[in-house]
This record gives structure tokens, C-alpha cells and sequence, in this order.
């Protein structure tokens, strides 16, 4: 699956965003999860759906989200604490578009 | 006054200390809190996401967070077992005197979480003597109870309570000597240089509090005592660094500190205040008042170039009790100084150069012969640390591989004949070392 044309970024400029923004509590690799659950497939993924990882009562709680470009659009443009009050994620937000298309075109590569 | 014969032993003994103290210095320096593989397991980030190189020690702004949040955030997979190791051998080669391999050292960490609020950081050492036998002692602890995701007028706030045994050691920007273990080694020093001597580092217990406001407004305040002379002993401690028996000491610190994700800064200022008396023989005490600021700046970028920048300036108020000769002046200052660029590549390989410098009044009558006791001293290191990142084989065990060139340029107030004897020079100090260390 690739990244929305809507939010069509630049995925090679994304890894950095993702690297700086991301990389200490999210890993892209398959099955492992740091302080937050792995990256790995999240584009297109229902929401706290990784397997061994302990998602906030906040998180579970939204069983219609699936993280489509969209979604992640709107989740990671603001602060966590208020796109999903109750996460443990923490979060201020990317508040730069092209950054934030950037990160989701290369979210959308994590096959 | 003391006859020839004795004045010369009494010198040949300061002299013998100083040289144990500096060397002390330079393991000391090379040798400093690790990225330990214990937080890694217990969190499932790698060594690189708090350190800028992957062995440490220099910490990134997400490991300023992890050590202000009591290191006790986790990656929610159960209990770890709160132990690590590190084993640490050197190729020693002095600019004076026989150069040696050995194992220098066998560290084991107790660290990590306790629960959700208590979690903590304690070394020991084991260091080998020269001959094989190894002394055993407690290094740094830092023990926390912290109370996070306060919010104070809509902002987030983090307290908590620290126990520890080097003041500056808890330190979450970790730019003071008490955390970097980069100070000036000379013949005396700030009471917040762990490289002085008779300093309280690690020979003390105190208890600081501490709060950390909208992410940037950092502030805290303790006491501390000195742990008796028999403690230190059994702790491992010679008792011949014994930092006194400390008064009324009170520890003040604030910074301010801006994590833009992909630059840091901070500035900040620090305060140590306290009565000494040494010896402890109930006679006068000593008044130091330490007063410094720092500076850092952090270029993180996407990590694959890392530069780290800072500044500590520690100026040390001195109002002595006793006189010991009559040219010793009755109030002095010393004046510790420390500057280190980091660059780290990959976060794999680093290039160190630390510019350490110590300046005192003029007291002819306390340090001998010169009445100065400036001190100039560089370290430069280069690190290379291949595990600990995301993609690393292993996060169970980490290796760095170290070369470092420790130089003076001035010891003791002069370049050359630096006790007054010919034959002595500053630079005799100088060493360069090779260290393989492996931590799991």
C-alpha cells in the first residue's frame, strides 16, 4: 500500500522526519515495540491492533479507527493527548504539512 | 615549621597524592556512566535513542527524559531483571612510567524500575589496582521516586526525589562534572568537581528534590552530608580522600532547557554551598560557596550527524578557618572551567575534545612553590560503539572501542618543574590509552 495522492509526500525526506520525530519510541521493524508498538505496516492497520503490545483503555477504545493516511493525517497534526484524550502517547504534533506528508508517504513504505 | 627532612617527605607524599588523583581523574573520565543494556531491555529502545553514541555517555533529550522520569519507563513487557555489566580492559600507555594491558574494570549495575514511580541507578566498581587485585566500591547512585504527568496551569509537570551520592551527578542535562566526569584534575578544585581532590563525590549521601515545568523549566534543591571516614572505607573509599565533615550544605539548581526534536539547548546555573571541616578534628571549618552556569546546544538532526556543545563555568568562594602557614591568605576563589565538542557519526563514531581548566587566587601560603594552582588539561577521545541502534545484531550487549589522549599543558601553577624541583613537568602526566569495554 502506498500513501494517499492527498498526502502524497516525499517518503526519502519522511525517513528523516520519521528518524527524528519518531525513531526513539517507535521501531519499523516487524514485532518490535518500544515505549510505543512497532511502525511496521501501520498504514491501512485498525487501530491497537499489534499483537503483544499494551495499548492505553483510550486507544482501544476507538476499534473504528484504522490508521489510513487520512487518519494519521489528522492523529499526528495535533497533540496526542487531545486527538485521543487518554493515550499514553505523548506527542506535541507536526505542525509542518510538508513534514507531515513527508512522514506519512514513508509510513505508507513500511512493508 | 617542620624540619627539611619532613617538609620534603610532606611534599613527596602531596606530590604522590596528586599523582594518584590525577590518574584517578583520567580513569575516572574514560570510564563515566554508561548506556547500560539493563534500560534497553527494560524500555525496548536502543542504547542510541537516550545516548548520541550508542555506549553513551552523552545523553540525547529523550534520555534526559528517562532519567528525569526516575528511569522508570518501560516498553510494558513485564518485569526485567534490574542487572547489568560492563568489563572494560586498557592498554595504558603513561608519558612516565611502565605502560601495561590489563582489566581495569568490572562494573555491575543494579538499575531500572522498582515500580511505576521508584526506579534508580547504582554502580559497582571493581578496579583493578595494578597487580591484579581488584578494590571493590560503590560508584554513583541515584536512587528516585517521581510523580509524572502533573499538570500545573494546563502544563505538564514532572517531580520527584532523588537519593544520590554525587552532588551534579543526577543532573538531567548531564553537563556538570558530577555527570560528565569532566573536570579539571588538579591540585584542589571546586567542591562540584569530582576530579578534585578531597571532593565529596561519591563519599556523600544527599537527598534533592526536583521538578521539571512544561517541559522546560527545570528546578531543584537538596542537602547533603559526608558519610563517616569508616563508611567510606568500607564503601571502598581511602580514606585519605576523605571530603571532611560537611555543614549546612544546600545544592540549588535551575535550568532551562528547549527540546526542538531535532536541536537541543539549555542554560542553567548551579549553586553548592557548605561548611568543611578537614581535618575532622572539631577545629574550623572552611566556608565554600560554589556558584556556576552551563551552556549546551545539541545538533540532532536525523541523527546521522550528531553535535553536542558545552560550557560549565564553576566559580568556588572560599573563607578559610585556619591559617596553616603565615602567607596563607584567610579567603580565596578557584575557578573550574570546562569546555567539550562531541562529534558523533552514525551514532557509532565519536570524536571527543574536552578544554578543562582550574584557576585559584594568589596564596603563597597554600599552594606551594608557585602560589597558584592553575591547572590545564585536555582529553580527546575517539569512540567507536557498533551496537545499540535499531538495527543492531544484538540489545542485549553493547562494545565500545576507545582511544584516549589525556594532556596537561599546566599543572600546579607552571609548565615545568611543577613542584619546584627540576625534572617534573606537566606534561609527565600526560597518557594515552586504549580501552576495549563490553557491556551486557
Amino acid at each position: 500500500m502506498t500513501a494517499s495522492p492527498a498526502f502524497a509526500g516525499d517518503a526519502s525526506a519522511g525517513s528523516d522526519v520519521f528518524k527524528s520525530e519518531c525513531a526513539e519510541c517507535h521501531s519499523i521493524k516487524e514485532g518490535r515495540n518500544k515505549k510505543g508498538p512497532s511502525l511496521f505496516g501501520v498504514v491501512g492497520r485498525k487501530a491497537a491492533a499489534v499483537p503483544d503490545y499494551e495499548y492505553s483503555d483510550a486507544l482501544r477504545a476507538q476499534s473504528a479507527w484504522v490508521w489510513t493516511p487520512e487518519q494519521l493525517h489528522s492523529y499526528l497534526g495535533q497533540p496526542a493527548k487531545r486527538a485521543n484524550p487518554g493515550t499514553k502517547m505523548k506527542y506535541d504534533g507536526l505542525n509542518d504539512p510538508k513534514q507531515l506528508d513527508d512522514l506519512i508517504s514513508y509510513l505508507g513504505t513500511l512493508h | 615549621m617542620l624540619s627539611l627532612p619532613y617538609r620534603r617527605m610532606a611534599r613527596r607524599t602531596r606530590n604522590m597524592t596528586v599523582l594518584y588523583g590525577v590518574g584517578a581523574a583520567f580513569s575516572l573520565a574514560c570510564t563515566t556512566a554508561q548506556a547500560i543494556p539493563v534500560y534497553a531491555r527494560q524500555t525496548g529502545s536502543a542504547c542510541a535513542d537516550c545516548h548520541a553514541g550508542s555506549y553513551g555517555p552523552a545523553l540525547t533529550p529523550y534520555g534526559m527524559r528517562f532519567k528525569l522520569n526516575g528511569y522508570t519507563d518501560t516498553g510494558g513487557k513485564g518485569f526485567k531483571l534490574p542487572v547489568a555489566a560492563q568489563l572494560i580492559g586498557t592498554r595504558n600507555v603513561p608519558a612516565r612510567g611502565e605502560s601495561s594491558n590489563r582489566l581495569t574494570e568490572a562494573d555491575v549495575y543494579l538499575a531500572g524500575r522498582l515500580t511505576d514511580q521508584v526506579g534508580g541507578y547504582v554502580k559497582v566498581s571493581s578496579n583493578n589496582d595494578g597487580h591484579n587485585r581488584f578494590d571493590t566500591k560503590l560508584s554513583d547512585v541515584d536512587l528516585r521516586f517521581v510523580a509524572k504527568e502533573l499538570k500545573l496551569g494546563g502544563k505538564d509537570l514532572t517531580l520527584g526525589v532523588s537519593v544520590n551520592n554525587n552532588p551534579g551527578f543526577q543532573d538531567p542535562i548531564a553537563a556538570l562534572p558530577g555527570a560528565s566526569s569532566l573536570g579539571p584534575p588538579g591540585v584542589t578544585g571546586t567542591v562540584l568537581n569530582p576530579s578534585s581532590p578531597n571532593a565529596p563525590a561519591n563519599r556523600v549521601i544527599g537527598a534533592t528534590v526536583y521538578g521539571l515545568y512544561d517541559s522546560r523549566w527545570y528546578g531543584e534543591a537538596g542537602t547533603y552530608n559526608s558519610l563517616q571516614r569508616s563508611t567510606q572505607d568500607r564503601l571502598g573509599y581511602n580514606p585519605n580522600g576523605d571530603p571532611g565533615k560537611l555543614h549546612d550544605t544546600g545544592y540549588v539548581r535551575f535550568a532551562y532547557m528547549r527540546d526542538l526534536r531535532r536541536q537541543f539547548f539549555s542554560a542553567g546555573v548551579v549553586a553548592l554551598s557548605t561548611k568543611r571541616e578537614l581535618p575532622r578534628t572539631g577545629g574550623p571549618k572552611d566556608k565554600l560557596t560554589d556558584l556556576g552556569y552551563d551552556l549546551t546546544y545539541q545538533y540532532l538532526g536525523n541523527r546521522e550527524h550528531i553535535v553536542q556543545l558545552s560550557y560549565v563555568n564553576i566559580l568556588e568562594q572560599r573563607k578559610y578557618g585556619s591559617l596553616p602557614t603565615p602567607l596563607a591568605k584567610p579567603r580565596g576563589t578557584v575557578h573550574d572551567q570546562v569546555a567539550t565538542a562531541a562529534y558523533t557519526f552514525k551514532q557509532s563514531y565519536t570524536l571527543l575534545v574536552s578544554h578543562m581548566v582550574s584557576t585559584g587566587s594568589r596564596d603563597d601560603g597554600r599552594f606551594f612553590p608557585y602560589g597558584v594552582p592553575n591547572t590545564t588539561a585536555n582529553l580527546i577521545s575517539l569512540y567507536w560503539a557498533p551496537f545499540g541502534k535499531d538495527d543492531s545484531y544484538t540489545a542485549m550487549a553493547n562494545l565500545k572501542l576507545a582511544a584516549n589522549w589525556f594532556r596537561f599543558t599546566r599543572f600546579n601553577g607552571a609548565s615545568d618543574n611543577i613542584f619546584g624541583a627540576p625534572g617534573t613537568n606537566a606534561r609527565d602526566f600526560n597518557a594515552f590509552s586504549i580501552t576495549a569495554s563490553v557491556a551486557f
